[in-house]
C-alpha cells in the first residue's frame, strides 16, 4: 500500500503523542487541585517497567496497563503525602521522585533490557471509520488505547466543567481557603487527584512500552517526554481538549525523526533530529510567556503552594 | 440544660470558650449569647480576638476549651459545613470567593444540596430572587473578580442567605464600604434581624455599633469587659471598656499656615498594570507642614499613586516634583535622595522582606555598602526598638514574626531616619490597636509639625478626616473632590467615594 | 490525645537542623534495608561494604573525593539559586557545555600556553560554557517570567545529543580521527592535565571547588550582593520598593549558577577523562547535585559535606556490583537511595518548620498565663 509518507508521519504522530495525552490530562488534574507534581518523568518510566513486566509474566498487555497504572498511581500517591500531609516544597518533592522512580525503574529493568516484549497492543480499525481518506488512516486506524486515551479527555473535560466534584476541584486550585470554608476538604482532593494523575501518567508509561517501544532502554525509553507533558499543561492552558491538540502537535515533532529518515533526508544529522521536540518545546513556552505576559496564562491562583488551615 | 420555650432559647452561645495561636492567646474564656431576631455587636479595638471567636462559631476553629451552642444544644463543628449546616454563616473579613468563578458558582460551591451534574440555571434564579427579597442586588452570571468590593460583599451575604444561615456573623463588614453603602447594610442587616435571623455583627467602629446593634458584648485582650443594651450605653463609657483607660482620639490639625509645596504631582496619567487601576490626569500638591489625605474605597488607584509618586513606577505623562526637583520615573532610589519617604500599606509584603531580621530589613531603603557590617546594622536596630517602644525579641527577629503595630513601627523608624521632608504614607493604622494607632498617628503630627509635607492615602475615612488639613476622594483613578479638613462633611465625601460627588 | 501542628516562631538552631537531617537519612537507610532484603541482598553485608569501600581505604576515600568534586559544584551551582527561589534543573546540561568548551579551550588554547595558565583558561572555557546554556532560560525567566524549571531542564537533553553528535555523530575537532570503530574523544596535550593528588584520582578541580564554597559564603552572607538575592528571593515586592532590579538579580544569579556547573564539566574533562567523554559524563551529576544541595538547606559548607557522603554513596554504588553474597548489587541502588534520603528529608523538614503539640498543653497554656514568655515578640495577647 502506497501511503504518503505525510500520511504515515502525521499517524505516527498521534500514536507518538498518547503518552503525552494520558501524562497530560493526569497532571492537568493534579495541577487544577493546586498542586504541582513535577514527577511525571519518573512515575511515566516506572509506569513502563512494570508494565513489561506484568505483560511478560501474565501473557497480557493489559495486565501490563494495569500494573502501570498502579505504579504511577503509588508514586504520585508519596508526592500527595509529601506535599499535602507533610507540606513540603512540592517543586523538590516531585524532582525527588523523578530521581527515586528513575533509579528505581531502571534498577527493576536491569535484568530485561533490550528484550523485546512479545504480548503487544494490537492495532484496532474502526470499520467504517478507518476507510475515510487520509483522515481515516491517521485517526482511525490505531490501537485501543489511543482511542481510549480521547474517551479520557472528553471525561476530564465534562468532569471539569460540568460536575459539582470539578466545580470544587477548581475551587481547590484557585482559592484553598474559599473551598475550606465552603466545607470542602482540601486535602482529600488534592491526594485524590495526584494520584490520579500518577495513574494516568503511568498509564502513558505503559503504552509507551507496549505500543509503541516495545523494549526496555533504561531511562530512554521515555527519554524526557514526562517533562514535555509539564509544558504541554501550560501550552493546554489548563484544559483537556486544547491538551489533546498540543499532544499531537508535539508527537509530530517526535515522529518527525523517523519520517525524514525514511524520506531519505540525510542532511540533518539524526541527532539535531533528536533535539527537534526539545527545543520546540521551549520556544512554545517562551512565546506562551511572551504573548500572556500580562495575563497569568491561566495557571490556577494557588498552584504549588500548600494550604494549612491555621490549625483547628 | 433545655430550659423554657424555643423563643427563649438562644439563636447562638458560646460558653467559656478558649483559643490559643503559637505565641498569642486570642481568646480566654468568652461568654456570648446571641438571641433569634437580634442585631448583637462584637465590639473591640484591633487584636481583641472577635474575628477567633467569630470564626470559632462559624466552625472554622475548633475551640481550644469551652463549647457552642447553637439553638440551646451544644455542637462540635468540624468544619464551617458543619457550621452551616445548622444555620451558622460567617461573612470574612478577606473575602472566601473564587476570583474566577461567576456569582452562581460561588454560591453552590461546596452545596451538598447539588447534584453531581451541576444545573447552575436553577442557582442562578435563586440567586437573583434572594438579591431582590434582601436588598442585595447581584447579577449571578457576572465574574467575580469583575465585580467591586462592595459588590462582593453582597455575594458573600447572598451565598450565607442561599445556603440557609439563619445566624449571620458579619466580620467588620463596613471596611470595604463607602458611607452611603454601610447605611445600606445596616437596612439589610434589620431587615434580616426583623425577619427573625440574627446577625452577629463585629467591629471597632463605634458609632456602628450604636447605629444599628440591639445589644453590644465588648472584648479587649481575648476577654469579654462588658455587655451593655445598646439604647442604654454611650460612646465614652463604651471607648473606656475597648480600650481600657480613656483614650482620646480626637482630631489633629496643623496649626500654623502651610509653607512651600514639598511634592508636586502634576498630570499623572498611568495605565493600569496588572491589579493595578490607570490614573488619570491626577494632581496633588502636599505644602511644608501640612498633611493632605487621599480617601477612597479600596481599588481606585490608590496602590498606582503612591508607587508613582515614590518613584517605583513610570507614569504616561506626567511630572512629579519633590522640593523642585523632577522624580518622575527615576526609581526609588532617586526618590529616596531626592529627600522623599514611602511607608507602603502591604507592610510585610513591599514595606518589609518577612524573613529577613529587623537589622536587615533596616537596611532595605538606605545606601549598603559592599560589605554588610553587621555590627553596626544590629546597633542600628537596637537603638530603632528603644526609640520606637519596638516589642521584639532583639534585633535578629525575622520581622514577619513582629505583630503588625510592631512592623509599622519598625518602618517608620526606618523611613523616618534620614529625616525626609516628604512622606508618603499608606492605610498606616489598618489592624493596629489603639495603642499603636495613637503612636503612629503622633509620630504623623509631630512631623507635620515640623515642616514636613506628608501625603496620607487611606482607604479608612476616619483615619483620613483625623488628621488631614485638605482631602481629597480619589475614585476609579481620578482626584473627583477636594475640600479642607475643617470643612469634611462625610455625606458629601461618601458620595464621592462612590463616584456620585 | 488530639495532636496539633503549630508553626515554629523561634528560629531552631543548627544542631536542630542537622539532628533532623540526620535522622531522615537513617530513615531511608531503614527503608533501604528493607527493599534490599526483598530483593535478596542482605543489607547487613551491604551497607558495612559500602562504607568500607567508600571512606576506609585510601583509594576508596580518595575516589569518593574524586566524585564528590562535580557534586560540589553542582551542589553548589543548584543552591545558588535555590536561594533565589530559582530552581536551575539544568545543571547536567550546563555541565556537558562546559565540558565541550573547556576539552575546546584545552585542545585548541592550552598547547601554547603555560601549564597554570593553561588551566586556568580550561576553566575559563567550562564556566563560560555553563553559563551560555542557562542564559536563554534565565533571560526567558527574568524578561518573560517563563519556568526555568522545565526550559532548563530540556536543554538536558539538548546537550546531550549536541555532545552524542560532537563524538558519535561527526568528524568533529572534538573526535580523534585515530579511532573509527568506537569512537572517542580526541586526547588532550599534557599542559590540559589537572594536577592530582600522588596516584589518586582527586584532581585540582578539589581546590576549584572548595575555593568556590568559600567565596559564595562570602558573596552570600557578608555582601550587599548577597543581601539583594535574599530580598529578591524573598519577596519580590520589597525589592522593586527598595530600588533592586529583580530581573539582573535573577540573570546574574542563574549565570553563577551555571558557571558552576560548567566548571564541574571542565574539571571532568581535564581531571578525569581528559578528552570529552559523553558516557563518562551523563552521570547524573547535574541531578545528584540538586539532591546535594536539598539536603544541605543550600548552605555552601553543608554543600561540601552532603556531597562528599553523596560521593561516598555513589562510590560505593559501583563498587557493589562486585562484593561477594550480595548477587552484585546493581549500581542503581544508590541513585534510588538518594532519592530516598531526599524524599525522607523533605518528610523531616516538617518537623523544623512546625512543632507538635497536644491539646492538653495548649489549654495549660491559656489558663496559666504567668508562664508565658515575657518579652517574647508577640506579646500582644490577642489577635482579631
Amino acid at each position: 500500500m502506497n501511503e504518503a509518507v505525510w500520511v504515515l508521519t502525521l499517524a505516527a504522530a498521534v500514536s507518538a503523542g498518547t503518552p503525552l495525552v494520558f501524562a497530560a490530562v493526569g497532571e492537568i488534574l493534579a495541577e487544577r487541585s493546586g498542586v504541582l507534581n513535577l514527577g511525571v518523568e519518573g512515575m511515566m518510566l516506572l509506569g513502563a517497567v512494570t508494565a513489561f513486566l506484568a505483560a511478560a509474566a501474565s501473557g497480557s498487555p493489559w495486565a501490563g496497563l494495569l500494573t502501570g497504572m498502579v505504579a504511577g498511581g503509588g508514586l504520585a500517591f508519596v508526592h500527595a503525602f509529601l506535599s499535602v500531609t507533610m507540606r513540603a516544597n512540592q517543586i523538590v518533592s516531585g524532582l525527588a521522585l523523578v530521581i527515586f522512580g528513575t533509579g528505581l525503574a531502571t534498577f527493576l529493568g536491569n535484568p530485561i533490557e533490550g528484550n523485546p516484549l512479545k504480548p503487544s497492543v494490537v492495532d484496532f480499525r474502526v470499520p467504517v471509520l478507518a476507510d475515510i481518506p487520509v483522515v481515516g488512516r491517521i485517526l482511525f486506524d490505531q490501537d485501543p488505547l489511543v482511542y481510549a486515551s480521547w474517551v479520557v479527555v472528553g471525561l476530564a473535560a465534562f468532569y471539569l466543567t460540568r460536575t459539582r466534584t470539578g466545580l470544587a476541584l477548581r475551587a481547590c486550585g484557585e482559592s484553598p481557603e474559599t473551598a475550606d470554608a465552603m466545607g470542602l476538604s482540601v486535602a482529600r482532593l488534592r491526594y485524590a487527584h495526584v494520584v490520579v494523575g500518577g495513574l494516568l501518567a503511568g498509564a502513558g508509561g505503559a503504552y509507551q512500552i507496549l505500543a509503541r517501544v516495545p523494549s526496555w532502554s533504561g531511562a530512554g525509553t521515555t527519554a524526557g517526554i514526562g517533562w514535555i507533558a509539564l509544558a504541554l499543561v501550560v501550552f493546554a492552558a489548563w484544559r483537556p481538549w486544547r491538551a489533546l491538540l498540543g499532544a499531537y502537535l508535539f508527537g509530530a515533532a517526535l515522529a518527525a525523526n523517523f519520517a525524514l529518515q525514511a524520506a531519505g533526508v540525510n542532511a540533518i544529522p539524526a541527532e539535531f533530529l533528536s533535539m527537534l521536540p526539545y527545543l520546540l518545546t521551549i520556544l512554545v513556552l517562551v512565546i506562551l510567556s511572551a504573548s500572556s505576559a500580562r495575563k497569568r496564562l491561566g495557571a490556577p491562583a494557588a498552584l504549588g503552594v500548600p494550604y494549612a488551615r491555621e490549625e483547628r | 440544660m433545655k430550659n423554657g420555650t424555643p423563643e427563649a432559647r438562644s439563636a447562638v452561645e458560646a460558653r467559656g470558650v478558649s483559643k490559643a495561636f503559637p505565641g498569642v492567646i486570642a481568646n480566654a474564656g468568652v461568654d456570648l449569647s446571641v438571641q433569634r431576631g437580634e442585631v448583637h455587636a462584637v465590639l473591640g479595638e484591633n487584636g481583641a480576638g472577635k474575628s477567633t471567636l467569630a470564626s470559632i462559631l462559624a466552625g472554622l476553629y475548633r475551640p481550644d476549651d469551652g463549647e457552642v451552642l447553637v439553638g440551646g444544644e451544644p455542637v462540635n463543628f468540624g468544619s464551617p459545613r458543619d457550621a452551616l449546616a445548622r444555620g451558622v454563616g460567617m461573612v470574612y473579613q478577606h473575602f472566601r470567593l473564587v476570583e474566577r468563578f461567576t456569582v452562581a458558582e460561588n454560591v453552590i460551591l461546596g452545596d451538598p444540596r447539588q447534584p453531581m451534574l451541576l444545573s447552575t440555571r436553577r442557582a442562578e434564579n435563586t440567586v437573583a430572587e434572594l438579591g431582590r427579597k434582601y436588598g442585595l442586588p447581584v447579577n449571578p452570571r457576572a465574574s467575580v473578580e469583575d465585580l467591586s468590593v462592595g459588590e462582593q460583599q453582597r455575594v458573600e451575604i447572598v451565598k450565607m442567605l442561599y445556603r440557609g444561615a439563619d445566624v449571620l456573623i458579619l466580620d467588620e463588614p463596613t471596611a470595604v464600604l463607602t458611607p452611603q453603602e454601610s447605611e445600606n447594610l445596616f437596612e439589610t442587616v434589620r431587615a434580616m434581624a426583623a425577619e427573625g435571623k440574627s446577625v452577629i455583627f463585629i467591629s471597632h467602629k463605634l458609632s456602628e455599633v450604636l447605629a444599628v446593634s440591639d445589644r453590644v458584648t465588648v472584648m479587649r485582650d481575648g476577654r469579654v469587659v462588658a455587655r451593655a443594651e445598646t439604647a442604654d450605653s454611650d460612646r465614652r463609657s463604651l471607648a473606656r471598656a475597648m480600650v481600657g483607660r480613656d483614650v482620646d482620639l480626637s482630631v489633629q490639625r496643623a496649626e500654623k499656615a502651610p509653607g512651600a509645596p514639598l511634592l508636586e504631582i502634576e498630570n499623572l496619567n498611568a495605565p493600569g498594570e496588572g491589579d493595578a487601576v490607570p490614573l488619570t490626569d491626577v494632581s496633588l500638591t502636599v505644602h511644608a507642614g501640612e498633611v493632605v489625605g487621599v480617601a477612597g474605597v479600596s481599588g481606585n488607584g490608590q496602590r498606582t499613586l503612591a508607587e508613582l509618586a515614590a518613584g517605583m513606577r513610570k507614569p504616561l505623562s506626567g511630572r512629579v516634583l519633590v522640593k523642585g526637583v523632577e522624580t518622575t520615573g527615576r526609581g526609588p532610589k532617586a526618590t529616596r535622595r531626592a529627600g522623599l519617604a514611602y511607608v507602603p500599606e502591604d507592610r510585610l509584603g513591599t514595606g518589609l522582606a518577612p524573613s529577613l531580621s529587623i537589622s536587615e530589613n533596616l537596611l532595605l531603603t538606605r545606601p549598603r555598602p559592599f560589605f554588610l557590617k553587621r555590627k553596626e546594622m544590629a546597633d542600628t536596630a537596637r537603638e530603632a526598638i528603644r526609640q520606637f517602644k519596638i516589642r521584639a525579641p532583639g534585633p535578629h527577629a525575622a520581622t514577619r514574626d513582629l505583630s503588625g503595630g510592631n512592623a509599622q513601627k519598625a518602618l517608620l523608624a526606618r523611613e523616618l531616619s534620614d529625616g525626609p521632608e516628604v512622606i508618603i504614607v499608606a492605610s498606616p493604622t489598618r489592624g493596629l490597636d489603639v495603642g499603636a494607632t495613637q503612636a503612629v498617628r503622633e509620630i504623623l503630627d509631630q512631623r507635620r509639625r515640623a515642616g514636613c509635607a506628608v501625603l496620607l492615602i487611606s482607604e479608612d475615612l476616619d483615619e483620613v478626616r483625623s488628621l488631614s488639613d485638605r482631602i481629597l476622594v480619589l475614585y476609579e483613578g481620578r482626584i473627583v473632590h477636594e475640600t479642607s479638613g475643617e470643612a469634611a462633611n462625610v455625606e458629601d465625601l461618601g458620595l464621592a467615594m462612590a463616584g456620585a460627588g | 490525645m488530639q495532636l496539633r501542628l503549630e508553626r515554629r516562631l523561634e528560629k531552631t538552631h543548627a544542631g536542630h537542623r542537622v539532628l533532623v537531617t540526620v535522622l531522615s537519612i537513617l530513615a531511608a537507610l531503614v527503608l533501604g534495608a528493607v527493599f534490599l532484603s526483598l530483593t535478596g541482598a542482605s543489607p547487613l553485608l551491604v551497607y558495612p561494604e559500602m562504607f568500607r569501600a567508600a571512606f576506609l581505604s585510601w583509594y576508596g576515600i580518595t575516589d569518593t573525593l574524586a566524585v564528590a568534586i562535580p557534586l560540589i559544584l553542582t551542589g553548589l551551582a543548584a543552591a545558588v539559586a535555590f536561594r533565589m527561589q530559582l530552581y536551575n534543573i539544568g545543571a547536567e546540561g550546563q555541565l556537558y557545555v562546559g565540558a565541550i568548551l573547556g576539552s575546546w579551550a584545552a585542545l585548541a588554547l592550552a598547547p601554547q600556553l603555560p601549564k597554570p595558565l593553561a588551566i586556568f583558561v580550561v576553566f575559563l572555557f567550562g564556566a563560560i560554557g555553563g553559563a551560555l546554556w542557562v542564559l536563554p532560560p534565565a533571560l526567558a525567566k527574568a524578561w518573560l517570567g517563563t519556568s526555568e524549571i522545565i526550559t532548563t531542564l530540556l536543554l538536558n537533553f539538548v546537550a546531550l545529543y549536541l555532545m552524542r553528535y560532537l563524538i558519535f555523530g561527526s568528524a568533529s575537532f572534538w573526535r580523534d580521527p585515530a579511532t573509527t570503530n568506537f569512537p572517542q574523544g580526541k586526547p588532550l596535550p599534557e599542559e590540559a592535565f589537572l594536577p592530582v593528588l600522588g596516584l589518586t584520582r582527586v584532581h585540582f578541580g578539589l581546590a576549584v571547588a572548595l575555593l568556590a564554597a568559600v567565596l559564595l559564603f562570602v558573596l552570600f552572607s557578608r555582601t550587599r550582593f548577597g543581601y539583594d538575592v535574599r530580598v529578591v528571593g524573598d519577596s519580590p515586592g520589597a525589592a522593586l520598593y527598595a530600588g533592586i532590579s529583580v530581573r539582573r538579580t535573577i540573570v546574574v544569579v542563574m549565570l553563577i549558577s551555571g558557571s558552576l556547573a560548567g566548571l564541574a564539566g571542565a574539571g571532568e574533562v581535564a581531571g578525569i577523562a581528559h578528552a570529552l567523554d559523553p558516557a563518562g559524563l551523563a552521570v547524573n551529576f547535574g541531578y545528584t547535585g540538586i539532591i546535594v544541595a536539598a539536603l544541605a538547606r543550600s548552605s555552601p559548607f553543608g554543600v561540601v559535606v552532603v556531597a562528599v557522603l553523596l560521593g561516598g554513596l555513589q562510590n560505593a554504588g559501583t563498587a557493589l556490583q562486585s562484593i561477594p553474597g550480595g548477587g552484585g548489587v546493581p549500581v542503581e541502588v544508590s541513585f534510588m537511595l538518594q532519592g530516598a534520603i531526599l524524599l525522607c528529608a523533605l518528610a523531616g523538614e516538617l518537623f523544623i518548620r512546625y512543632r507538635l503539640k497536644t491539646r492538653q498543653s495548649v489549654v495549660a497554656e491559656i489558663l496559666e498565663p504567668t508562664q508565658q514568655k515575657s518579652g517574647s515578640a508577640t506579646t500582644e495577647r490577642a489577635q482579631p
